[in-house]
């Protein structure tokens, strides 16, 4: 069987989980928490981008609120709920988490309604390049180029300035950098800002290449974390494979007619075997 | 001296023994249960009724989730998905062999037994967040799951579906002395009342012992000759046993179900209800248990989006955090406190 055409239909899907994932481990490496509410933060993001377009505004403005709203949303629940909850162990502020995934999923259920036939449209939708014989939208293109300069940005964040000095120290011991003089808030804040802005984004892509809604956009933080998993919930460029993997497990289910029906279970049931033969091994967090 | 001794158990306040003995303990547990149960059965009928049933099965998921959690501390967040085992697995044996309806509870809950040990594998080597994830994503798979195969409508085959009429779905009988709703809503309560039971007899005996031991301290409780594994399993399945009873009432409340009856997001519902209620006490359980059903049963009764009960329990969560006692833990503290007082001054 030529699997060539499904590698390349997964390309689009799996930027996003890879998008998403880098933007959940900056997160959790930075200040311990794994945020559940990312696929909602995405929702937020998606669904204002729809609703702005409908109203008229022009396309660049809507999708810019959109994002700056999830951004916003992700500012303040990291400047006022998390530092709350700083001191508690992992479990419960990846907990608190879920509530703001709830509020918002159900925020968006309520007022844009669940199970409505929606996509977000793009531009480049109208573009497209056939790979393998199957023909590729622009808009899987860009999803895979946005997440690699974002996934690269990151990096070099991380790498070359002050702030991703702190976040590496914060990652290594949050007690000892804030001994050491590290702004553990102000570090934890931008953090959380970089988190919505990946979730802004990712959610605007995937409304477009899956559907507009609110429970399929808040729970792409599943298959989301799924990625992450396999990269032990540490590594950035693990991340960024472990989500593209994610979406080429989810797309080459589709060439299984008995499987396709279970695909999107797929990444999770990957996550899962990942963790009992390999198992959690020492990345950040593992020994709490 | 004994003020010290009693820190941070039960604050005293008169110059008594801090006595209530298991047997009061027992009591309450069936009075409360009791009178609650009695209320619902006379005051609600039709829709309340079904709801409160609905609520008890709920109550069963949330006593396993808290049994796990205020054991031992691991985060179980597919309570919901156990249920839906329990569910399926009752209804296959049920259209199999058409057993007596206490063979099919049990058949739900060791089918949810068996799924929630293989479920609590995972978390055998691993804790804290990493099971909060695995659960997570098992609840997410069991809904694609249970979306592709659907539950057993009588139909031909190991997953028993009929044609797309579904004009010839078969209904699970309830059982002949509970055919009535206020008569099946009683049964379920007996059976709600029996799993309390049986958590609170683990708790207090060795299985309890063991599970405190584990949490406070793992390696400390290796060296004192308990067996981790065995007892980490136990708990799982205990919980899952539970979950899986739960699932079975409510395949006997609907007679079939719907493969959509069992979103990741109820057994999230299901977590918070768990910390809203309280998982140290039985009590919480049973109010959490309540409350995750409703509160969505009153916004449909209002007239409200029942999306608002989302907003509701996510953001009840995020206080609930701060409050590790929840309602039932005030409660019961509150009851424990008044009892005490009582004695104190009969005794003076």
């Amino acid at each position: 069987m030529n699997l060539l055409p499904f590698v390349a239909s997964g390309i689009g899907l799996g930027a996003i989980y890879a998008l998403s994932s880098v933007g959940l481990v900056i997160l959790y490496r930075a200040s311990g928490t794994l945020n559940f509410a990312f696929g909602a933060f995405g929702g937020v993001s998606a669904f204002l981008a729809w609703q702005l377009k409908h109203e008229g505004v022009p396309l660049a403005i809507s999708w810019a609120a959109g994002i700056a709203v999830a951004t916003g949303i992700a500012y303040c629940y990291g400047r006022v709920f998390a530092p709350r909850l700083a001191h508690r162990d992992r479990v419960v502020r990846a907990i608190a988490t879920l509530g703001l995934a709830l509020v918002l999923f159900g925020g968006m259920a309520w007022y844009w309604g669940v199970g409505v036939a929606r996509r977000l449209e793009l531009p480049t939708d109208l573009s497209a390049v056939t790979l393998f014989g199957v023909r590729l939208t622009g808009t899987r293109l860009v999803a895979l180029g946005v997440a690699l300069v974002m996934a690269g940005g990151v990096g070099l964040l991380l790498s070359y300035t002050r702030i991703g000095l702190g976040m590496r120290a914060l990652a290594s011991d949050r007690h000892i950098s804030a001994a050491i003089g590290v702004r553990v808030t102000q570090i934890d804040t931008i953090a959380w800002t970089l988190n919505g802005l990946f979730a802004g984004i990712a959610g605007i892509l995937l409304g477009n290449i899956n559907r507009l809604d609110p429970g399929a956009l808040t729970f792409l933080v599943i298959p989301a974390i799924a990625a992450a998993i396999f990269a032990r919930l540490s590594s950035l460029p693990g991340a960024f494979i472990g989500g593209m993997v994610a979406g080429q497990i989810e797309a080459l289910l589709i060439a299984f007619p008995d499987l396709a029906n279970f695909r999107s279970a797929g990444p999770y049931v990957a996550a899962l075997l990942f963790l009992m033969i390999v198992g959690a091994g020492h990345g950040v967090g593992a020994r709490e | 001296m004994r003020e010290i001794a009693n820190a941070g158990v039960i604050p005293m306040t008169g110059p008594v023994e801090p006595e209530i003995s298991p047997t009061l303990r027992a009591a309450a547990i069936v009075v409360v249960v009791g009178v609650v149960s009695g209320i619902i059965a006379l005051t609600s009928g039709g829709y309340w009724l079904s709801n409160f049933t609905q609520a008890y099965c709920m109550t069963l998921a949330v006593l396993g989730c808290a049994l796990l959690y205020g054991q031992l501390g691991l985060v179980s967040l597919c309570q919901w998905a156990l249920v839906g085992v329990g569910a399926w697995v009752s209804l296959r044996v049920y259209h199999y062999i058409h057993p007596p309806f206490f063979v099919t509870i049990l058949s739900g809950g060791i089918g949810a037994t068996v799924i929630g040990v293989i479920w609590g594998l995972p978390a055998l080597r691993m804790r804290g967040l990493y099971l909060a994830l695995v659960t997570l994503m098992l609840a997410g798979a069991f809904q694609v799951l249970v979306a592709v195969i659907s539950f057993p409508v009588g139909g031909p085959g190991f997953l028993g579906q009929v044609g797309a009429s579904g004009n010839d779905r078969i209904n699970m009988a309830r059982p002949i002395f509970a055919s009535s709703d206020t008569s099946y809503f009683l049964f379920v309560a007996l059976i709600t009342l029996l799993c309390i039971f049986l958590v609170e007899i683990h708790r207090r005996s060795k299985p309890g012992r063991a599970w405190a031991l584990i949490r406070k301290n793992e390696q400390m409780a290796a060296a004192a000759g308990i067996r981790i594994v065995f007892y980490k399993a136990w708990a799982f399945a205990l919980s899952g046993f539970i979950a899986g009873v739960g699932g079975a009432l409510l395949a006997g409340l609907f007679g079939q179900l719907d493969q959509t009856a069992f979103p990741t997001t109820t057994s999230i519902v299901i977590f918070i209800g768990m910390l809203l209620g309280g998982f140290e006490v039985w009590l919480g359980a049973f109010l959490g248990g309540i409350l995750t059903r409703f509160v969505p049963a009153l916004l449909i009764d209002l007239n409200v989006n029942t999306n608002a009960g989302f907003m509701i329990f996510g953001a009840a969560l995020l206080f609930a955090l701060r409050d590790p006692l929840g309602l039932g833990g005030q409660l019961t503290l509150l009851a424990e406190r008044l009892y005490l007082k009582f004695q104190g001054k009969r005794a003076s």
